[in-house]
């Protein structure tokens, strides 16, 4: 018995339309009798038989479309039809698949496939909106491991060797999680970056140097610039009183607690940020391209641009909610001397997870827009606090102030968010006590 | 009557007549003209109808003469037709290469801007259909390797009838290469469709873990493979050039910045084909952009295979998926 | 600028080539009584004409039943083309050569490929199915009159070397539109090749009639090259042959090529995939069904004294028992390896090649059939 698939009966057509049966269920049949007559997109033909045999089956009806491949007719082998040399064609008639062009009713003897594909294989899904602060454990180079001798023998793609020189991260320190240790994007997430465990602040330590020529500094911070102002971001302005601000560090110059530092305003800007911030995290994130997904950091890490002879770069004040107003004062007097000398080391230089811009530092200016400094989704800039014609109660009054900024990426922040982490910030600044 | 709205189911063959039917309309100095273009209404019935409906001085059969079908079209430009010509299968053109690429290419360069030949050349091309030899060729590459020449390739009934108006108001000479094996793909269109570009790459299907780029015939083969990926987890975005010559780079690096990983596919040979113009501009463009080499789908340096090998050698879900697996495992 | 301006009057310089063959053709273009003497086709060469035309109505109609059933990607018919090709074919000597077109599968048949093997092409099994050195038989070719040039380069081949050879090449109307077949005919002209340009006018070009493709008639364009040209019945076996024989022999002699016009009507579609009831009615074809190849020669023979049913019956026999080996043989044919894709794109493969051939093997499912089958 053979069903009869409807074959491609022009170049490429994908079914037909019966227009009538020539024969009926109980009738023999010859080989190529016409059984019955279809309209193609090409052409009205008629198909005759592929067998002899009786017809046991017909399984469409006139004005029905038949797919290509679908089931036309059945026809059973007849005893008495012996008069067609048949026999070769019955063996192969069974069970046979949708007919294809040149395959005919007749499965071919030989099928060549091609290996498919193992889907074992395949990587687990990427979870596309999974946040990979934390993916599988990547332990730095062992110590007994042979790390590569320079990065030029680690295994990794461009981009990764991008972004590790941007965070400044030493991709001979990492165990990549690719085929033969191929250091992936994924890796360098969990690289000693955001955990100082690995990077021992201020150590400078020749081994662990990311050496950024000085000749290469504008070059590198011009690429930063351009890649940071293709980020959609904006930049909100407010105002604060700065009498209390003001009073409190001139109380405190005294103390000696403070004696061995110079009190500028820096720390207190960094202490009211960090706290702010904390009453924020949105605005202690970064924005994963790779992962599709808003990555909130739990460490605070302040950044302070800092103009130097060489051009700008940001010293990270690390962990800034864990330190005293005094400690915060000592490591942003070390980092700016450090990195006016251009004494910084790499290791103090990445990681940060938002950053201040003192603009009010730099002459006449009272304030800007600054530009995010990406992956950091936030930053904030400090104008010159100086007497300020300010409106106190119904009178006028001449207060000290200053304007801030804060600019944001605006994929992960909106504008209300802003204004109110801008309010806290204010709040803070306006109400320093809590600060000491 | 065409400013309603309607909608109607079409075959791809179908949305390319239309878009003739609408040109002729619309545009009285519309030519079709080609062999058996005329009563038969062309082998692949594009042109079905047409002379019936305009006439035979603007719809009309010609010898069987590639190179004169192209060669006229050319003396018919300059006297202001807008002639849309037909060549009734890919293999069947090259007895017009010379006329194309060394005339109608290089005409309005010749004479100074003077003669712009605004003209259409289609080209049925692409395998898959079970053909005996010569009906199954991916000639794209050497007209794209033309300058002066715009060559696109729709993938889908709506594009088709966008893209051959489209190619039909251009000024300058469009190949347009229509995949055969999607003549019978159907897809609902809305009437009247609206007008598009004809330089413009579309995103057919977003996605975030890695695009494939492909066009024409394998357009539908790289939207299958992210369905099964999306069924996997895997998020493919597939991005359709639809225009060969001019690529629209925007585009493609738009897609290549998100998802970090390149896939090309296409049916003519991988050796020199457009998978490797793509692959050579990303790597020089978006060098440190991927995560992976830029994977390359397509034949390999052989003559088009016996159609009964034919499946094993054109692109199919299977090898695309893993060449994103590849990519995905760099 | 002398040399660019001639001086001379204007002359003729060339008279119409001799034209021995026209002389012994009637104005229907069949032999003339005179012809029939001189030609002296023997009984034995109408009888086998007569067989082969059968044999060849037969297989076609099962090429035809074979794609209507799936096993054939496409057919094209030859219905009225049996006497053009089975009489061109049988013409020429078994050392001749000849180029043909895609359609000439009874000039196949004439030369002994096997019929079986020959349909593997429209099954999709592989592009050529012979060995043209050995049936002298050119591979079919689809590009519409490519290979006519091809005939001229080995005809100009045989005379460099000398042989006594001569080529036929065959073509539909629509070639002569092409500019590879002008150009052939020029060169053949120029160099004098031993070639016949054998036109199978069936008077259709898929849908485009003869009137919307040749202006002019084609058995003319022979004297713009310099060569003479006739316009025979393509339905009557014995003149084409005939015709063929004496062409060839005048090419042989070194006398130059020779256009044979053999006028005939394309019966069926142009291949499985055209539908004719488009473009032309029943009524168009109705006097060449009635010039029917196959009754002309049985009226031959009939004429001759030459006819016996029992002959007639032997080769349906014959015919009948052969489409049954044409479909078995077929339907048994096996597909190469795949990967025999790469073994024959150069005599001598670049390396790059042979190791795209092991990436798409080793890329083969495990349980695919082992090369060498």
């Amino acid at each position: 018995m053979g069903q009869f698939m409807l074959p491609d009966l022009g170049e490429g057509l994908e079914e037909a339309q019966l227009t009538r049966w020539l024969v009926q269920v109980g009738d023999t049949v010859t080989l190529n009798q016409h059984l019955c007559e279809v309209e193609t997109a090409k052409a009205l033909v008629e198909i005759p038989s592929p067998w002899a045999g009786v017809v046991e089956a017909l399984h469409a009806q006139p004005g029905d479309t038949i797919p290509v491949g679908a089931a036309l007719i059945t026809i059973a082998q007849a005893d008495h039809a012996g008069t067609v040399a048949e026999a070769p064609l019955a063996e192969v008639a069974d069970g046979e698949g949708p007919v294809l062009v040149g395959y005919g009713a007749h499965a071919p003897a030989q099928a060549f496939s091609r290996r498919r594909r193992s889907i074992a294989a395949a990587p687990a899904a990427s979870g596309a909106t999974a946040i990979r602060e934390t993916p599988a454990p990547v332990a730095p180079v062992a110590a007994t491991a042979a790390p590569p001798a320079d990065e030029s023998a680690v295994k990794a793609s461009p981009l990764v060797r991008k972004m590790a020189a941007e965070r400044g991260i030493n991709l001979a320190r990492i165990a990549g999680t690719g085929p033969g240790g191929r250091i992936r994007v994924e890796d360098l997430a969990s690289a000693p970056v955001s955990g100082a465990a690995t990077l021992p602040v201020g150590v400078d330590s020749g081994e662990e140097e990311t050496r950024i020529s000085t000749v290469g500094l504008r070059k590198a911070i011009a690429a930063k610039m351009v890649r940071a102002a293709s980020i959609p971001h904006f930049t909100e302005y407010g105002l604060f009183d700065a009498s209390r601000l003001s009073a409190l560090r001139q109380r405190l110059k005294s103390e000696p607690a403070y004696a061995q530092v110079k009190l500028s305003f820096l720390p207190f800007f960094v202490a009211a940020l960090t706290r702010a911030t904390h009453a924020h995290p949105i605005m202690n994130s970064r924005w994963d391209e790779e992962g599709n997904a808003i990555v909130i950091r739990k460490s605070i890490h302040v950044g302070i641009a800092t103009d130097t002879a060489r051009g700008l770069v940001v010293p990270v004040v690390r962990d800034a909610a864990t330190r005293s107003l005094a400690q915060v004062a000592a490591e942003c007097e070390r980092l700016v001397a450090l990195a006016r000398d251009g004494r910084l080391d790499p290791g103090s230089m990445i990681g940060g997870t938002i950053t201040i811009t003192n603009v009010g530092s730099m002459g006449p200016v009272e304030t800007g827009a600054p530009i995010i400094n990406a992956p950091e989704v936030c930053i904030v800039g400090f104008g010159a606090i100086k007497p300020r014609p300010t409106v106190v109660g119904d009178a006028l009054a001449v207060r000290p102030g200053a304007w801030i900024s804060v600019s944001c990426d605006h994929r992960v922040v909106d504008g209300a968010t802003a204004a109110q982490f801008m309010g806290a910030l204010i709040h803070e600044l306006e109400h320093p006590e809590g600060l000491v | 009557m065409s400013s309603a709205t309607e909608t109607a189911t079409v075959t791809m063959g179908k949305a390319l007549n239309l878009a003739l039917h609408d040109s002729l309309r619309d545009d009285p100095r519309a030519l079709i003209f080609g062999e058996d273009v005329g009563k038969l209404g062309g082998v692949f019935r594009v042109t079905d109808g047409l002379s019936e409906e305009f006439g035979a001085a603007r719809v009309f059969n010609t010898p069987l003469a590639e190179a004169t079908i192209a060669a006229t079209a050319l003396g018919l430009a300059i006297k202001g037709f807008h002639p849309v010509a037909e060549m009734q299968f890919d293999a069947f053109s090259y007895p017009s290469f010379q006329q194309v690429t060394s005339n109608l290419a290089k005409y309005h360069t010749r004479t100074g801007g003077a003669c712009p030949m605004s003209l259409v050349i289609r080209i049925p091309y692409g395998g898959n259909i079970g053909a005996i030899e010569q009906h199954s060729e991916s000639p794209e590459t050497y007209y794209v390797h033309t300058a002066g020449l715009k060559v696109v390739t729709p993938s889908n009934p709506l594009d088709a009838y966008a893209l051959l108006r489209a190619a039909i108001a251009d000024p300058d000479p469009v190949i347009f290469l229509e995949p055969k094996a999607r003549y019978w793909m159907r897809q609902e269109l809305a009437l009247p469709v609206a007008p598009q570009s004809l330089d413009h790459a579309s995103v057919a299907r977003a996605g975030t873990d890695a695009t494939v780029i492909a066009y024409g015939p394998t357009v539908a083969v790289a939207l299958a493979a992210a369905e099964t990926a999306a069924s996997e987890g895997v998020s493919l975005e597939v991005v359709d050039l639809r225009s060969l010559s001019p690529i629209d780079w925007d585009t493609l690096y738009a897609s290549a910045r998100k998802t970090k990983r390149v896939v090309v596919v296409h049916e003519a040979p991988i050796f020199m084909g457009l998978g490797a113009e793509i692959a050579a501009r990303m790597m020089h463009d978006l060098f440190d952009a991927l995560v992976a080499p830029v994977e390359r789908i397509g034949a390999p340096t052989t003559p088009y295979p016996p159609s009964r090998h034919e499946k094993l050698f054109l692109p199919d879900a299977d090898r695309i998926l893993e060449a994103v697996d590849r990519t995905r495992e760099y | 600028m002398a040399d660019v301006i001639s001086t001379s009057p204007m002359r003729s310089d060339a008279s119409p080539p001799h034209n021995p063959i026209a002389e012994l053709l009637t104005p229907e273009g069949t032999l003339t009584a005179e012809g029939e003497r001189l030609a002296g086709v023997s009984d034995e060469t109408l009888r086998e004409l007569y067989r082969l035309m059968v044999v060849m109505r037969r297989l076609d109609q099962e090429g035809l039943n074979l794609q209507r059933q799936g096993e054939l990607g496409l057919w094209g018919p030859t219905l009225g083309h049996e006497a053009a090709q089975v009489g061109g074919a049988l013409a020429m000597r078994a050392t001749d050569w000849i180029f043909p077109y895609y359609r000439d599968f009874g000039m196949a048949i004439v030369r002994g490929v096997d019929p079986g093997k020959l349909l593997t092409i429209f099954r999709g099994l592989r592009h050529g199915a012979w060995d043209p050195h050995e049936y002298r038989f050119a591979p079919f070719i689809i590009p519409v009159g490519t290979q006519v040039p091809h005939a001229v380069g080995y005809a100009l081949g045989c005379k460099l070397d000398g042989d006594d050879t001569a080529v036929l090449t065959c073509f539909g109307e629509g070639a002569t539109s092409t500019g590879d077949w002008h150009e052939a005919m020029n060169f053949a002209g120029v160099f004098k090749a031993p070639v016949v340009f054998l036109c199978q006018n069936n008077q259709w070009a898929i849908s485009v009639p003869m009137s919307e493709q040749v202006a002019g008639r084609i058995v003319d364009r022979a004297a713009g090259y310099g060569f003479p040209g006739v316009r025979v019945d393509g339905a009557d076996a014995l003149t084409v042959y005939a015709v063929v024989q004496m062409a060839a022999d005048h090419a042989r002699r070194g006398e130059g090529p020779y256009l044979i016009e053999a006028l005939s009507y394309r019966l069926g579609p142009h291949t499985t995939s055209d539908d004719p009831t488009r473009y032309r009615t029943e009524e168009d074809g109705a006097a060449w069904r009635a010039h029917d190849p196959i009754a002309r020669a049985e009226e031959r023979l009939r004429q001759r004294g030459a006819w016996d049913d029992a002959f007639a019956s032997a080769c349906q026999r014959e015919a009948d028992e052969r489409a049954a080996s044409m479909r078995a043989t077929l339907i048994a044919a096996t597909p190469d390896h795949p990967a025999s894709v790469f073994d024959l794109v150069y005599a001598n493969p670049p390396q790059t090649l042979l190791r795209e051939r092991d990436a798409f093997v080793a890329d083969l499912a495990p349980d695919a059939p082992q090369e060498g089958h």
